[in-house]
């Protein structure tokens, strides 16, 4: 009887596992579907229906992608992604291993400033970004966008790289200092070997937040053909007006897919990145 | 960050020290610090986009603000949205936690589906639940009507438009307090429950008063950061309701955004921020008083 009861309770909980898997996927598959209807079927096909036609599907995709100009959108973010998250990375990595690693007169409240600024609005930041970018004539280039957002991006950088120093061994760091290493010589040659996974789920995570950011880009960005890519989807799928669903299914599954790809080639990492700052 | 503080290295950084921080500070001081100072001026003049000069009001905006009935709308939308949004994702996220903690076979799989909401791009996320919920089509609808019940008008009425944001708030963003929860509960040693256990405490004594306690400073770190994050939520509502229908999921964020970008009011719009601003300082300092914020992470 106890053992039946067991049995039973075992099924329930793997039946609970199996809904919450399709909660969580069944929004981007019915995404998916919706964008390889035509227009009709959406309207008609209540639910759709699981066949599949490869000329709509690639009618559908080659208006998004090159009518609509989500191929160019992808290649701007790619270049300001790139670019800013490399710069995040470059400034942001020697604070931290300062932050680990090195005590300094008020370093505790330089750092806890520089982590507390993750919790800023964009909002309260995105007009005087955009004036500083007008007057220093920025406004509507790749620069325009890459300068604010490597100060988005530096917080959560500084704030991974931190938690990655912290559990490099004092000994590496006192032999090398012993050995005469200077400190540059030290970051470069013997800590970023170590805190490599770091600098992953730094570039990760800086990657992702630059790749949805899209306030900063209405404002900054006036030309469609530099349109951003997250800017782009929300100027072709704007709540405001009415729109082609499976336009717009393309426009999101185009958007998404990047960040599917990119999140399941780093998947042990996301957690990590996730958790940075959390009490151990 | 390392605790223990080493005297004898005091000074040791010296000048590579400042070479190896000193651009990150300068950085954050010219684009983070310096926007923060410019937009505390704008909100005491009042500059629109139509004329680029600006004159200084004082404190006129905020005075504005104060008897303006579309601010406190757009207060009480963003106290309704992060209070229940928050308590809901707590709650489930901490259930979440113990249910993955019987580890089942495959869970694995399923924690990894269940991060991928929290990725997407917010724009992309209103849209995917705008078709879920298309009140014509959608299939969400489809499938209560199959059930046999009244659907209910998701986006389309004031009544349930806060509701659903808060639905899809609910959807895209448990799984960051479950993963911290359950982070930590992974890292708990398992003789304590044992212990428990052994000394005939029931599951439910267990989980009140061991495992609860335990796990406090992971629920509270996860729910600042997410009260945090739904206080400034803009892009899901720009893609989701676009702060309607009448203004009903307009919130503070959103109202700021209005101002500044709709109707080029930027003196006021910088006004809305700085309240914002005002709020989340006293807000979490309130709140870290119970948890320190430390760089790291959780194992």
């Amino acid at each position: 009887m106890n053992r039946l009861k067991r049995r039973a309770g075992r099924a329930i909980a793997y039946l609970a596992l199996i809904i919450l898997g399709i909660v969580g996927l069944a929004p981007f598959v019915y995404l998916a579907i919706l964008s390889s209807k035509r227009r009709i079927d959406i309207l008609t096909q209540v639910p759709p229906r699981l066949t599949f036609d490869w000329t709509t599907i690639s009618n559908t995709y080659r208006e998004v992608l090159f009518s609509q100009g989500m191929f160019d959108f992808t290649k701007n973010s790619v270049i300001v992604v790139g670019a800013a998250t490399l710069l995040a990375l470059i400034i942001g990595t020697p604070a931290a291993y300062v932050f680990s690693f090195m005590r300094f007169r008020n370093s505790e409240n330089f750092a806890s400033t520089i982590l507390s600024m993750r919790f800023m609005p964009p909002i309260a930041v995105a007009i005087p970004l955009f004036l500083m970018m007008k007057a220093i004539g920025l406004q509507d280039t790749y620069f325009g966008l890459i300068l604010p957002y490597v100060s988005f991006s530096l917080p959560l950088v500084v704030w991974i790289m931190i938690g990655f120093f912290d559990e490099v061994p004092r000994e590496i760091y006192d032999a090398a200092l012993v050995d005469g290493c200077t400190h540059p010589v030290l970051l470069w040659r013997v800590m970023l070997p170590i805190v490599r996974p770091g600098l992953v789920t730094a570039a990760l995570f800086a990657a992702i937040f630059i790749w949805n950011e899209f306030l900063v880009a209405l404002y900054v960005i006036d030309s469609r053909d530099l349109q951003t890519i997250s800017l782009g989807a929300a100027t072709l799928v704007s709540a405001q007006r009415p729109i082609d669903w499976n336009i717009a299914a393309a426009v999101g599954v185009v958007t998404v897919i990047p960040i599917l790809i990119f999140s399941l080639l780093v998947q042990r990492y996301i957690v990590r990145g996730l958790t940075a700052g959390a009490v151990k | 960050m390392r605790r223990r503080v080493d005297a004898a290295r005091l000074g040791r950084g010296g000048a590579a020290m400042w070479l190896l921080l000193g651009p990150c500070l300068l950085y954050l001081a010219a684009f983070a610090i310096y926007p923060l100072i410019y937009s505390l001026r704008l909100s005491f003049t009042d500059l629109t986009a139509a004329d680029g000069t600006g004159r200084w009001v004082g404190l006129k905006n905020y005075g504005d603000l104060l008897f303006d009935p579309q601010f406190w709308n757009a207060a009480m939308n963003s106290a309704t949205m992060v209070v229940v949004a928050v308590t809901i994702q707590v709650v489930l996220g901490v259930a979440l936690a113990m249910f993955f903690s019987l580890q089942l076979t495959g869970e694995s799989i399923v924690r990894g589906i269940l991060v991928l909401p929290m990725l997407i791009t917010p724009i992309v996320v209103g849209v995917m639940w705008r078709a879920l919920l298309n009140p014509d089509w959608g299939i969400v609808n489809w499938a209560i009507a199959r059930l046999g019940f009244e659907p209910p008008n998701w986006l389309g009425s004031i009544g349930m438009a806060m509701k659903t944001l808060i639905l899809v708030d609910v959807w895209q963003w448990t799984p960051f307090v479950f993963i911290i929860v359950f982070a930590r509960l992974q890292s708990l040693p398992e003789d304590i429950f044992e212990a428990a256990q052994l000394d005939g405490a029931g599951r439910i004594a267990v989980f009140r008063q061991i495992t609860l306690p335990l796990l406090m400073p992971a629920i509270v770190f996860a729910a600042v950061f997410r009260a945090v994050d739904a206080f400034r939520s803009f892009d899901l509502i720009y893609g989701l309701s676009y702060g309607g229908p009448a203004r009903s999921t307009t919130t503070l964020s959103f109202f700021s955004f209005q101002n500044g970008f709709q109707f080029q009011n930027y003196g006021y719009a910088a006004a809305v921020a700085y309240m914002m601003l005002l709020i989340l300082v006293v807000g979490t300092t309130f709140l870290l008083r119970f948890v320190p914020l430390r760089p790291g992470h959780a194992r």
